[in-house]
């Protein structure tokens, strides 16, 4: 009988053993239970000392739950450095797992790229790379390419359409890369991946999703696809994505981050999650046949913002997966998988407003029936990205009304008794001082881990050109991250707030290229942070009648008040792609594949197949719809991708409407309607070159003439 | 090539208008054929001349046309009926003509092929070859699979809530309420914590 055929209870034994399984978890959460109780005690005792009032109960609250999340985040780090030392062959590594197999592969896979509104050549440049690479391997018979576009922008979709025919051209990849674009774009992402399965999914086993920005080298994809071909268990293989191509400051700091601490975080994830792992949208593998039996995404109650379509598809389709008893790894050891970043901070938070709804909505799925474990602690993790930012503003603003409180009532500070004192003899401020570090030491714990094992390791310390870059590199991504991260809270915990108050998000697409963001949209799109930070210096300094508690406590808060007041100059300067350009030549930020280029990412940087100036739609002169009309070649393509139809009057009239008004005379609906019709564009591609001047709007005239002027311009430019 | 033998007689005498108006016809063509990408002068001259000469023969018949218009019909007819004869497919006429672009396209006819364009036959075997393999298909065959949604199945807790927020989607005085009773609950904690 056929492995794939079975359901997963009947297809071989757990990859984990649930006994393990199980261990690594009590051992982990265990770890940070043990922990947080300690140091939420450890402030209980040091609230009681203080004289206890009844402000501290939600102070406290809060901070169990703050230092919760804080634990859990620096143990991840712990456990991955654990794990790396003594846990090399207890770990799955894809790798071996895929070692000596070397004949061909038995089963056919897809390789899906979905797109909405991207620069054509440049993905097109990303499937060049991956094709060439999976090419080079030998494996290629294997594999089908698919650019699955939900582009709502007319004349980026003519432009696909160019950049993909070229592409299938110059690599002769005609019936191996396929394009389709869905009328409509219902359900996003998760729509259009779902339209691809019910589609084409069943001449597939398993299908590698990729993101527009997404690059993946050919020899890993082979190594993953065995893997998948042979552990029947399993439903998605996810891999961790390496950031790379920064260019301004900001995304060089976050590839440098994610570069030299992710490791850490990852293999620590690992440890716990084991076969209940996580899928994060994209550089993953899946499973076909699960997917599209479990996968399809339940509506949530109610409307958006919380209810409705879910936006963060892929957490719940793991979750889905997992709950039906299909294994879920994160393909730690895989190397060859890259995505790029949003290039400037503002960037960064549109794209999060989008996820911190998405994210949100999870908490409906918190209180679904039969979810295993790791499923809800990833749910959990996942909200508390967006609803930590809330919970840690609120901490803050305590803090300060409590030592406002404090300062103004008059009340002297009676000593009283603690058990930090009965059991170490300690006083109130060495109580507190070791608290302060204990905190510190768990915020900059794994930063300290992953300096320290990338200076300690040879091949990692050359990757990152040596000891001092790392050292600097790590120096200059603190001071910038803790600039950050109150900007950071301050507008995740307006976004939360925008969400409760009912407001839904839009579907935007990604900037992944710019020349930095300009002083007055930083103003007005940092405003809220700036003004808050203003009112909470001025506060700060009036803390205390006596000016020195003032400037003390200023002092204590001055990382946050800074972070607040500097949130536009630090978002300037770090969208700036000079300085970040003046970074990389010093090599300072540099990441391994930034000093030594991967072959795929060479192959991506030199891939123009896209590009061929007899099929071109991106011309000024004749851009998009109007290229689609004018252009003979254009035109040919966009006609023969479409399904042949009547023409009636109505629709003739359009034609005719457009003729003489214009693209820019039609709705964006029109335009559409009519770019779906194929008589419609060989009757207007017909007319644009049949009437005179007068007959049709200018700017077919000039596209016409766009041609001649060519002509014109080679007559005058050649030597007499 | 064009028919070169024909001369453009039939044009003369032509006035400065006329003359104006067959500049414009010329200029059409030559841009078409620049439009396809053709790009080698004397092949253009000569294919333009030809089509000119056709049109000029037709303007005796049909005088209330525009020598632009002529020209351009004969010139998109001329395309389409020869890459039929090439392609040998039974299409209606504007489907031919997307049909035979496309495949002049992806032969790589403005960098293989010039020589052959618009030549009666024979052509040479390996461009017809070419020329009727060329094709687009936007996905290979459909081998579908189905994806039902499962409703979501929530515990006691959650279910609650998922009838009370259905509710407050359906009555907007429940919402006002539910908005105006945690307002009221805050606004209790944060007096007692706070200010008493």
């Amino acid at each position: 009988m056929d492995t794939h055929e079975l359901s997963p209870p009947d297809s071989g034994k757990l990859f984990f053993s649930r006994f393990r399984t199980l261990f690594r978890r009590t051992v982990f959460f265990g770890s940070v239970v043990i922990v947080n109780i300690a140091a939420s005690l450890w402030l209980a005792d040091l609230f009681w000392r203080m004289g206890w009032q009844k402000a501290h109960f939600p102070l406290l609250a809060i901070f169990v739950l703050l230092n919760g999340l804080l634990v859990l985040g620096s143990f991840h780090a712990i456990f991955g450095a654990f794990d790396m030392l003594l846990g090399r062959k207890r770990s799955v590594r894809i790798s071996n797992l895929a070692e000596g197999k070397t004949g061909p592969l038995t089963r056919r896979h897809a390789v899906v790229m979905p797109v909405y509104n991207e620069d054509s050549v440049r993905t097109c440049a990303r499937i060049e790379a991956i094709y060439r690479s999976i090419e080079a391997t030998g494996h290629l018979d294997s594999f089908d390419f698919f650019i699955l576009s939900d582009t709502r922008d007319l004349d980026l979709w003519v432009m696909e359409e160019t950049s993909w025919t070229n592409l299938c051209r110059r690599l002769d990849a005609f019936g191996k890369i396929y394009y389709r674009r869905r009328k409509t774009n219902e359900n996003r992402k998760a729509g259009n991946i779902g339209d691809f399965v019910r589609t084409w999914g069943g001449a597939y086993e398993s299908m590698l999703v990729l993101d527009a920005d997404s690059l993946m080298d050919g020899a890993d994809i082979l190594k993953m696809t065995r893997v998948m071909e042979d552990y029947p268990r399993l439903g998605i293989l996810q891999t961790p994505p390496k950031l790379i191509r920064g260019s301004s400051v900001f995304t060089r700091l976050q590839q440098f981050a994610m570069r030299l601490y992710g490791p850490l975080f990852i293999r620590g994830l690992n440890f716990w999650q084991l076969a209940g792992g996580s899928y994060w949208g994209h550089n993953a593998l899946i499973r076909l046949k699960p997917f599209s039996e479990f996968c399809e995404l339940p509506a949530l109650p109610g409307r958006e913002p919380f209810g409705g379509r879910i936006l963060s598809h892929d957490f719940v389709e793991a979750a889905l997966m997992v709950t039906q008893g299909w294994e879920v790894w994160l393909a730690w050891d895989i190397e060859g998988t890259y995505e790029e970043a949003p290039p400037t901070l503002m960037d960064h938070l549109i794209r999060d407003r989008r996820w911190c709804q998405g994210n949100l909505q999870h908490m409906w799925l918190i209180f679904a029936r039969k979810l295993p474990f790791s499923v809800r602690m990833h749910l959990f993790m996942g909200i508390m990205a967006y609803l930590g930012s809330p919970v840690w503003f609120l901490f803050l603003l305590l803090g300060t009304w409590i030592a406002w409180d404090r300062y103004h009532s008059g009340l002297s500070q009676l000593p009283f008794e603690s058990y930090a004192d009965r059991w170490f003899h300690i006083n109130g401020i060495q109580q507190s001082l070791i608290l302060t570090a204990v905190i510190f030491a768990l915020l900059f714990l794994p930063k300290i881990l992953a300096v320290t094992g990338a200076i300690l390791s040879p091949k990692t310390r050359r990757s990152f050109g040596g000891m001092f870059p790392i050292l600097i590199g790590a120096f200059m991504e603190t001071v910038v991250s803790m600039l950050l991260a109150p900007c950071i809270m301050a507008a995740h915990t307006l976004m939360v707030i925008s969400i409760i108050l009912g407001r839904a998000v839009g579907w935007g697409n990604q900037n992944r290229e710019t020349d930095g963001t300009s002083w007055r949209d930083a103003v007005r799109f940092h405003a809220f942070p700036m003004i808050l930070g203003a009112i909470w210096t001025v506060v700060a300094l009036k803390i205390s009648p006596k000016i020195e508690i003032s400037l003390v406590f200023t002092g204590w808060m001055a990382p946050i008040l800074l972070g607040l007041l500097l949130a536009a100059p630090v978002s300037v300067w770090t969208s700036r792609v000079r300085y970040g350009r003046a970074l990389a030549k010093r090599k300072i930020l540099a990441t391994p594949e930034e000093l030594n280029i991967p072959a795929v990412i060479l192959l991506a940087d030199a891939a123009t197949s896209a590009v061929d100036p007899a099929l071109d739609a991106s011309l000024n002169s004749r851009r998009g719809i109007v290229a689609a009309v004018v252009d003979p070649y254009v035109n040919g393509v966009h006609v023969s991708l479409l399904e042949h139809a009547e023409l009636t009057d109505a629709e003739e009239i359009l034609a005719e409407r457009c003729l003489s008004l214009g693209p820019a005379g039609l709705t964006k609906n029109e335009l559409s309607e009519l770019l779906y019709l194929a008589p419609a564009m060989l009757l207007m591609h017909r007319a644009v070159w049949l009437r005179s001047a007068e007959g049709i709007h200018s700017v077919w005239t000039q596209a016409v003439e766009s041609y001649r002027r060519r002509l014109d311009h080679i007559l005058t430019t050649e030597p007499t | 090539m064009g028919p070169a033998r024909h001369s453009l007689n039939t044009l003369r005498p032509l006035n400065e208008e006329e003359l104006s108006e067959w500049e414009e016809a010329y200029a059409a063509v030559e841009a078409y054929l620049q439009a396809l990408r053709l790009r080698n002068r004397l092949l253009v001259a000569e294919l333009v001349r030809s089509i000119l000469w056709r049109a000029s023969a037709r303007r005796a018949a049909e005088p209330e046309k525009a020598a632009r218009l002529l020209a351009m019909e004969e010139a998109l007819t001329e395309v389409a009926e020869w890459t039929q004869d090439v392609l040998d497919v039974p299409l209606e006429n504007r489907r031919l003509a997307a049909r035979g672009r496309l495949a002049l396209l992806l032969v790589g006819m403005p960098d293989k092929w010039q020589g052959v364009f618009l030549t009666p036959s024979p052509w040479p075997p390996a461009f017809v070859e070419a020329m009727r393999k060329s094709y687009l298909a936007a996905g290979p065959g459909f081998h579908e699979l189905t994806m039902v949604p499962k409703p979501l199945e929530l515990n006691a807790i959650g279910s609650g809530a998922a009838q009370w927020w259905e509710t407050m989607d359906r009555k907007p005085i429940m919402r006002i309420m539910f908005i105006g009773m945690l307002l009221g609950i805050i606004a209790i904690t944060v007096w007692y914590f706070f200010l008493d």
